[in-house]
């Protein structure tokens, strides 16, 4: 009974919304559930085994969060990727491999060396960035107070924007220089079913007084990714 | 003839005030040819080029030299078609474009897309000008017009990279105000020069071109400096193409000399080669281009680098006593060649000057900048500095008598554009080849030098002192290579100046 009823009230909703979309013009799809797409999203992301990527963070008070941006290829857990930093107003730029467990990078000058993973603590976890219990895209299913925003065309693809709130506490578990006080306001550009091009994190993220954003932006979703060992030394 | 002052704009074919508007174009285009130098730090940091990778900077210089040298052959005789003013008008317009498009460039691809346009745009001007110079003078007047036409460029060349410098110093994105200042410049002078651009052109003649030879030429030396684009300096003084692009580039440019053999309006007539006085000039010219381009980059790089750690303005006020040097000499030069009747004499003790100052350069270290301790204000840096670019002035006007006194009349705008294009090509390929060598140099050298991960562990401000010393060591082994490689070179100059050059022919 009750589920037919439910059933019933669905297929009202939808009506409303299929009249709505025809007195507005008509639009291609009905729009999808800001909720369940999150959730289908972030686990469609978790199991997409290769991807390239690209981050950007601004407003950071450039003492403490030298990155600037960073873009590279992602074969969940392992990456690599060059990073860009600003020190004294100029950019330097390293790369970093993780492949499993070890993580190498290469500085300004010289070649490749392996840090200890004492040494890759006091940055900051980057396992955990892509890790499919902990990492971004987990965070996503996460994510409060989510409201549907408009569809927009982001590089040519068709996208619903998502926003909500995440936990600073959630952050900071992930990113360790964010503050953890509060929460930050988030925002998802999702192909539908479950394509994330792009995700922002923005807030008092580094500096109680300074508003910061990050912004990912993901493409080339299943690309087959390859990632080996750097030749040290 | 209408009394100029009346108004700006101009009345009617008054050659003076023409030449004088034609040459404040030709002004800016030399502006803009060495401005990026001392800018070019802030312009690689707004295009997020990471200063360890100045590789990726390569286009920003090679691909105003590209788009500069495409046109250049055509212009001049494009000018003896259309009209000198009517061309350099087109052109204008094409610079001021290029320079919209770097203005408003948040990208390296859009910096670099904005400067070929530039380069195509300010390239045709000087051709174009030295052609109207070269119609109004002849004989011992011409090299002392020449002389001072070259002057003239030379003078916007001096103030490019300071005029940039102190623009970028002014703030973040200081560097894109030379970029809007051009637009509204060459507005303005398009707006002058309208009422000349309207007239019918005389004394225009109607040979065909030779577009296919132009096309030859142009892909040739792109295909060269794609060729010898280090872009993986880590691994490869030169291009990772380099196998197949120079030896193409070399058949290309044999294709260019049997095309000009055939042609009915060659952009150059190759039987000049056979004379070895032409040869010769050419030759030096691009020598003592190569030379220039080297030290226009590199020194305000090495200032703008962590070893002296200028900002842009330092940094093309240092380059600045280099730049003071060129138009003196580019003088003197014209005068005394013309004078004491010896273009071999003057070209060869010019590139001898400059070889030796390079040499000196090349061996500076972290106190090449501190005062001289005879306690004068002048340092043995600004002399070095000053030297050279009076030497590579110096070899201007007479290598450029000597060469256009072999060419007929009617080949004068060709002859003077060629000038232009061999030291062109010679910044181009000479600066292409160093930068590459210079970076393959330095990876080679700190290819076992790693910056110590920040710890708090005690030593970690030692280690990172000797990693900072280490590194600044290695800057100057760069540049001292660099230099090496440029001293070699102008001493090339200098030798092939005086085994060939020619006294300057009788004049009126």
């Amino acid at each position: 009974m009750s589920v037919l009823r439910r059933l019933r009230r669905r297929r009202m909703a939808l009506g409303v919304v299929s009249l709505l979309c025809l007195l507005a013009g008509g639009c291609g799809s009905p729009p999808p559930d800001a909720a369940a797409l999150l959730r289908q999203t972030s686990a469609h992301m978790n199991a997409v085994r290769g991807f390239h990527f690209t981050l950007a963070i601004q407003g950071a008070p450039p003492a403490a969060i030298p990155v600037q941006s960073a873009e590279g290829d992602a074969h969940p857990p392992d990456l690599t990727t060059r990073v860009e930093l600003a020190q004294n107003g100029v950019l330097l730029e390293v790369n970093v491999i993780v492949l499993g467990s070890h993580v190498y990078l290469k500085s300004f000058t010289g070649g490749w060396q392996e840090l200890t993973p004492a040494e890759v603590a006091q940055f900051f976890d980057v396992h955990a960035l892509f890790d499919p219990t902990r990492g971004l895209f987990s965070a996503m299913a996460k994510t409060t107070q989510v409201t549907r925003g408009g569809q927009q065309t982001l590089n040519g693809h068709p996208t619903w924007t998502v926003s909500g709130r995440l936990e600073a506490a959630q952050v900071h578990d992930l990113l360790s220089v964010a503050r953890s006080e509060g929460s930050y306001q988030t925002t998802y550009w999702i192909e539908p079913p479950a394509t994330l091009w792009r995700a922002t994190l923005s807030g008092r993220l580094f500096d109680p007084t300074l508003e910061a954003t990050i912004t990912f932006d993901f493409s080339k979703h299943d690309q087959p990714v390859t990632i080996t060992a750097p030749p040290l030394g | 003839m209408t009394n100029p002052s009346r108004s700006p704009r101009l009345r009617s074919a008054d050659s003076p005030a023409l030449l004088a508007l034609a040459a404040a174009g030709l002004f800016v285009a030399a502006l803009d040819a060495y401005v990026v130098v001392a800018a070019l730090l802030p312009m690689l940091t707004a295009a997020q080029v990471p200063v360890n990778h100045l590789e990726r900077a390569t286009p920003v210089v090679t691909g105003f030299l590209l788009g500069y040298l495409a046109v250049m052959p055509i212009a001049g005789p494009l000018s003896d078609r259309f009209g000198r003013l009517r061309v350099f008008a087109i052109f204008l317009v094409a610079f001021a474009l290029g320079s919209l498009v770097t203005a408003t460039a948040s990208s390296l691809s859009q910096i670099v897309a904005g400067r070929v346009l530039q380069g195509a745009g300010g390239g045709a001007l000087v051709p174009v000008v030295l052609a109207l110079v070269a119609d109004l003078y002849t004989g011992r007047s011409r090299a002392t017009a020449l002389g001072a036409v070259s002057g003239l460029q030379e003078v916007g060349s001096v103030l490019g990279p300071l005029w940039g410098g102190v623009l970028a110093a002014t703030s973040q994105g200081g560097w894109r105000w030379i970029f809007w200042i051009n637009v509204l410049f060459a507005g303005g002078l398009l707006w002058a020069l309208w009422p000349g651009i309207r007239q019918r052109p005389v004394g225009v003649t109607a040979a065909p071109l030779d577009g296919i030879g132009a096309l030859l030429a142009a892909l040739a030396l792109a295909l060269l400096t794609l060729a010898l684009y280090a872009q993986d300096p880590e691994h490869s003084p030169v291009g990772s193409g380099f196998w197949w692009q120079a030896p193409a580039a070399v058949v290309l440019l044999i294709l260019f000399v049997w095309r000009e053999r055939r042609a009915p309006a060659p952009l150059i007539d190759v039987r000049h080669f056979r004379d070895t006085g032409f040869t010769g000039a050419a030759l030096v010219n691009g020598l003592a281009g190569a030379g220039l381009m080297v030290a226009l980059v590199f020194i305000p790089v090495l200032a703008e680098s962590p070893v002296f750690s200028m900002n842009p303005r330092q940094a093309a006020l240092l380059l600045l006593r280099l730049m003071l040097g060129i138009p003196v000499g580019a003088l003197l030069g014209g005068l005394v060649a013309g004078r004491l009747r010896s273009n071999r004499g003057i070209a060869a003790i010019g590139m001898l000057i400059a070889a030796f100052a390079f040499a000196m350069l090349a061996g500076w270290g972290q106190d090449a900048l501190r005062p001289h301790f005879l306690g004068t204000p002048l340092r043995i840096a600004d002399v070095e500095l000053f030297a050279a670019g009076l030497g590579l002035g110096l070899e201007i006007a007479p290598v450029s008598a000597a060469l256009l006194d072999l060419v007929s009349e009617a080949e004068r705008g060709a002859g003077a554009a060629f000038l232009i294009v061999m030291r062109l090509c010679g910044m181009l390929v000479g600066f292409s080849a160093v930068a590459g060598f210079g970076l393959y140099h330095f990876n080679r050298v700190t290819a076992q030098l790693t910056p110590p991960l920040f710890s708090l562990r005690p030593d970690y401000g030692l280690r990172l002192a000797q990693y900072e010393l280490q590194l600044r060591q290695a800057i100057f082994d760069e540049y001292h290579t660099i230099f090496t490689i440029a001293a070699a070179l102008v001493l090339c100059g200098a030798l092939i100046a005086a085994a060939t050059l020619r006294p300057p022919r009788s004049s009126l």
